[in-house]
């Protein structure tokens, strides 16, 4: 089963962009007004239209929220791919640093102060996000190392710091409670073009790993190894940190905060193409792209009109699915 | 010898100085000194090896070779270069380093690992050499396809040390390299380095195991608690009285089938507890004389002839002794020095020696002791072989029988205990062990036979 990997790393990028290409149609095709091919084809080719409902449906609705939720998947995988490596941790996924805490915590001070919905919701969640990602590196850097332990401990403890005061932001502004608790559940409802100029600013940031898996492979037999292969260590460590602290805290601050994509997309990638970077990150990055427009797809059409929760819905699919690969019996 | 000696060694541009001098290095993990003033080179194509006890800084000294850590102060060169005007990558063109911990929990293929190695030859594949053929140089050309995590404790060594050679760098420092091998896995990994360095590598190589060391190496490094106590060739550096200060324990050289071993046995700090005389003969005083000379008595023995057993032993173990030529009976000299080394005695023993005109002089120079007030203690076995018959001679002037070796030395033990409250350091199963059978004439596997 892990012909996969041995065969090089291009069939299961192309396997996995394949699956992406078909996640998007349906994502795009189906909601209470369905599509099919040749109209959803004639709908991207036509560009937006003054005037048309449909069109207009699709291109202000339909399109913008599946981008989102394309973005914001694959920024959560690779931030976990990277976590989970540098902290050699199976456990770690995007939000143990702490950053979407503070992202959180931006995100209920601007509704709190009922700053319109954008910008101002997403940059104070991106300042939240970003200012935590500063104050855990500080606490984790000795003389002039980043402490990888005492970082994921001052990120778990800033995590519940945030938390408690997001709490206590919620009894207090009694009637924005609503708004609060959908926020850090997440969601991509009602997400348009601003929520997308935001989630491809990731892009970048998700094209910096790719050039270092390299490293990022030999980082996996610990730091000290890393150095002694000629891998100046601190340097991109550095780097692969403010990497995924940027893109937890991008993500974040468009979707709110979905649970378990950063987990287990890159453990089941891990375990279907093997641990090398050169295969893991890209797979990993349409793989979460993927799992959450299908995981949108189905949190706003299941018991449409209402929706479920995208985070509820990404663990549905997502849990079973780790389970039985784990099953099958290649070690994480 | 697959691949060309040229690619282990590449990029060896020739160096006027040392490939490694360290000049006065102090090196201290926080405030915790852990190396002082070390100063030592390493030259191309040498073959050295460092021991030293637990602690006392060898693993810190390759991590300052290898530009891991800077010193404190002092000047770690490679290539007449400090390691800290390094990058890393430069240094690990020039430093190759074999950790003793290597562990890897994700599943990557042994052909994977191997070829990180390379990483800092670049992404030239011309450049950075070919995993399965350093597989196969290894002897492990099978691995290439196997998960690392599947492996053996040696396999993983063969595999982290295929890494570390793929890096081509001229100068390999390896870490405890034998420790998780098992004794063919060991002598397969030395004499792998050995023809490493034949073609050209050089080696700078921890280890613990002193015999090892002293077989493989052309240079060692002794270290202790921080310093360098001593650098040369392995039979100047591992003598005993270094290897006393440096470990703590007693070392004896043995030669066996033209070669040099060492043994060891643990050394009592403080003074003596007092000095017995042992008369044996045959490898039937072997075993007593090592148990006493252990619990930290100041043995002597005699007369023994040359090359006999007992006399080889006592050689070892550095006792005086009044010795006589090989196969002749005890004449006068030898007799009067015994005498004299009974007179020093605090304690006579005999063993159970088979006794017949040539040595009936050392029972009678026991009796001798026995009657100016020495007591004598005496094995019951030496009635059995008593050719001479002169052993009931002592038993009529008082001396003490004990009923075989072991009895001998529990009873000095117990002698030696009220006076100075110290619990007896050998263990009843040394004892036993070393209380074989020594009978009558040369057994081969009698207790002298501590080989």
């Amino acid at each position: 089963m892990t012909k996969l990997a041995r065969t090089g790393t291009w069939p299961g990028i192309l396997l996995a962009g394949g699956i992406l290409a078909a996640c998007l149609a349906l994502g795009l095709a189906l909601g209470p007004v369905s599509l099919s091919l040749s109209q959803l084809w004639h709908l991207v080719t036509a560009g937006p239209v003054q005037g048309d409902l449909e069109n207009a449906i699709f291109w202000q609705i339909r399109m913008p929220r599946v981008l989102v939720a394309a973005l914001v998947g694959a920024a959560l995988a690779v931030a976990g791919v990277i976590l989970q490596d540098l902290f050699l941790n199976p456990l770690t996924d995007p939000y143990v640093t702490g950053v979407s805490s503070g992202a959180a915590l931006g995100a209920t001070i601007g509704i709190v102060l009922h700053l319109s919905n954008l910008p101002w919701v997403t940059v104070l969640a991106i300042v939240g996000g970003l200012g935590t990602l500063v104050v855990v590196w500080m606490a984790a850097r000795r003389r002039g190392r980043i402490d990888i332990f005492v970082l994921l401990l001052a990120g778990v403890t800033i995590s519940y710091l945030a938390s408690a005061v997001v709490t206590v932001l919620m009894i207090k502004a009694n009637e924005d409670m609503t708004a609060i608790i959908y926020w850090l559940m997440g969601s991509f409802s009602g997400r348009g073009w601003p929520d997308v100029r935001v989630a491809l600013v990731t892009i970048p940031f998700m094209v910096v790993p790719l050039f270092f898996t390299r490293e990022m492979d030999i980082l996996l037999q610990g730091e000290k190894r890393a150095l002694e292969l000629g891998v100046e260590v601190e340097r991109t460590k550095r780097l692969l940190l403010v990497t995924a602290g940027v893109l937890t805290a991008l993500a974040v601050s468009v979707s709110g905060i979905i649970a378990f994509v950063g987990l287990v997309i890159p453990h089941i990638v891990r375990l279907l193409i093997g641990p090398g970077h050169r295969g893991l990150l890209p797979v990993s990055l349409l793989a979460g792209a993927s799992l959450m427009v299908l995981a949108d797809l189905l949190s706003r059409t299941v018991i449409s009109p209402n929706e479920i929760p995208v985070g509820v819905v990404t663990t549905f699919i997502g849990a079973p699915l780790f389970v039985y690969l784990l099953r099958r019996g290649r070690r994480v | 010898m697959a691949a060309p000696p040229a690619r282990l060694a590449a990029e060896q541009a020739p160096v006027d100085g040392p490939l490694v001098a360290l000049r006065d290095v102090d090196f201290s993990y926080d405030e915790r000194p852990v190396l002082r003033r070390i100063s030592f080179a390493l030259r191309a194509g040498e073959f050295v090896g460092i021991v030293g006890p637990n602690g006392s800084g060898k693993s810190t000294l390759i991590d300052l070779i290898d530009g891991i850590h800077q010193p404190v102060s002092g000047e770690v060169l490679v290539k007449d270069l400090p390691t800290r005007r390094y990058r890393r990558r430069d240094m690990a063109k020039e430093v190759a380093l074999v950790p003793q911990n290597f562990d890897l929990d994700f599943d990557l293929d042994v052909r994977e690992v191997v070829e990180m190695g390379a990483y800092c030859r670049g992404k030239d594949p011309a450049a950075s050499g070919d995993p399965e053929q350093m597989l196969a140089r290894l002897g492990v050309a099978d691995l290439a396809s196997r998960r690392f995590s599947e492996l053996s404790g040696g396999e993983k060594q063969l595999v982290v040390l295929a890494q570390a050679l793929m890096q081509q760098a001229p100068l390999l420092l390896l870490d405890e390299p034998a420790s998780a091998l098992d004794v063919s896995h060991q002598l397969r990994l030395f004499d792998l380095l050995k023809e490493l360095n034949a073609d050209g590598l050089t080696v700078l190589c921890i280890l613990h195991d002193l015999n090892l060391a002293l077989h493989y190496f052309d240079k060692l490094l002794v270290l202790s608690d921080g310093e360098v106590a001593a650098f040369g060739p392995p039979d100047e550096v591992l003598r005993p009285e270094i290897l006393d200060a440096v470990y703590g324990v007693r070392a004896y050289l043995h030669r066996h089938a033209g070669r040099t071993y060492l043994t060891f046995s643990p050394r009592l700090r403080g003074e003596r507890r007092g000095r017995v005389h042992v008369v044996c003969g045959g490898g039937t005083g072997a075993g007593l004389m090592r148990e006493l000379v252990d619990a930290g008595y100041e043995v002597t023995a005699g007369v023994l002839n040359a090359l006999d057993t007992d006399e080889e032993t006592g050689r070892e173990l550095g006792l005086s002794m009044a010795v006589e030529a090989p196969f002749s009976p005890v004449g006068d000299e030898a007799h009067a020095e015994n005498l004299e080394l009974m007179r020093a005695a605090d304690l006579v023993l005999v063993s159970a020696v088979p006794v017949s005109h040539g040595n009936a002089r050392n029972v009678e120079a026991a009796h001798e002791a026995l009657v100016s007030g020495k007591p004598v203690w005496v094995d019951e076995g030496v009635r059995v072989s008593d050719f001479a018959g002169v052993v009931g001679g002592l038993a009529d002037a008082g001396a003490q029988f004990f009923a075989g070796e072991e009895a001998l030395l529990a009873a000095v033990r117990g002698r030696g205990a009220p006076s100075d409250g110290r619990a007896p350091l050998v263990g009843e199963a040394t004892v036993r062990a070393a209380a074989a059978p020594g009978g009558p004439g040369e057994t081969p596997n009698g207790p002298g036979d501590t080989k």
